[in-house]
């Protein structure tokens, strides 16, 4: 699947391959040690950031996190 | 405020259909799901906790484009969990764009059927709310309608990526099989290669042996009488 940032492609590539292998193997497996991805994420995540400033996602509005809070049930704001 | 919810039952086990989950995107059925990227990722306490930004192109009927405004690809903000040792995973999903007139709250939770635990259970709920706009009644219908159309091709997605990953892994095993079968060919042939090589060698050494033999053999017989030169 392609990223948001056209130039961040093959490192979401590279890091999705490693992803699905840790979540197969490992994780699902018992080990929770997250350590085998972490450099490919780390580069990947630096792109995606960039490409989201450049193209006006506001990363504020995709932190908040509704989850288990009041403001999961309420409605959107108008 | 509009409320849908449907369940399907995988016949996967569960760690086929968390795997399936992750690969969902690109799919034929879903075509309209452009990228998927991760925005956060950690472990916490044995659970993945995951923050995804889904964009999409969503075809709006033009008099809901002039109402709620245009774009062309949306965004949704995906926050997963994935717990192996209760073999639950939940996928909660906020549409980002439209958020100030329409917010579509769609939660899937993937757990082992009740009844079977070789088999995969989803629950799927949708909650529609359209604020702020006239025909709000029209428009949350129209959109439960369409998300009930998507429920069934995301079902059908999710069989399509099964299916894929089954090949893969059939893929893979043929390749190992083959691997095997070449690796054994090969040492068959370079050991027939190397008996043959042997036979010739020993082959030659008896030859030359023999030569060398006949030779000294040759040497040391007096010449015969009639060889002898005449005097």
């Amino acid at each position: 699947m392609n990223s948001i940032g056209e130039t961040c492609n093959e490192l979401k590539k590279q890091y999705d391959s490693c992803f699905h292998v840790w979540f197969s193997e490992k994780f699902l497996k018992g080990d929770t040690n997250d350590s085998m991805c972490a450099p490919m994420f780390k580069v990947y995540q630096q792109c995606v950031k960039k490409a989201m400033k450049e193209q006006h996602i506001e990363p504020k509005d995709i932190e908040i996190n509704h989850l288990g809070t009041e403001e999961e049930k309420t409605p959107p704001r108008s | 405020m509009k409320i849908w919810t449907s369940e399907h039952i995988f016949n996967h086990p569960w760690e086929t259909v968390t795997q399936a989950a992750w690969r969902k995107y690109p799919n034929p059925m879903n075509p309209a799901v452009i990228g998927t990227d991760v925005i956060d990722r950690k472990v916490v306490n044995g659970v993945l906790h995951t923050h995804r930004l889904v964009s999409s192109k969503w075809g709006f009927p033009k008099w809901a484009q002039a109402l709620i405004g245009h774009a062309s690809v949306c965004y949704a903000s995906e926050r997963s969990e994935v717990d192996p040792t209760n073999r639950q995973m939940v996928l909660k999903t906020r549409n980002l764009t439209f958020c100030n007139y329409i917010a579509v709250d769609e939660t899937l939770r993937y757990m082992p059927d009740p009844r079977d635990a070789g088999k995969t259970l989803l629950t799927q709920e949708a909650v529609v709310t359209v604020q702020g706009v006239p025909l709000t009644h029209y428009m949350e219908d129209l959109l439960t309608s369409k998300i009930s159309f998507n429920a069934g091709k995301g079902r059908q997605a999710m069989e399509w990526v099964i299916g894929k990953i089954e090949l893969e892994v059939k893929d893979l095993a043929n390749t190992a099989v083959k691997s095997t079968d070449e690796l054994l060919f090969q040492t068959r042939r370079q050991l027939d290669d190397l008996t043959s090589k042997t036979r010739k060698s020993m082959d030659d050494l008896q030859h030359a042996a023999k030569k060398s033999f006949d030779e000294i053999h040759n040497l040391t017989t007096p010449p015969s009488s009639q060889s002898m030169p005449k005097l």
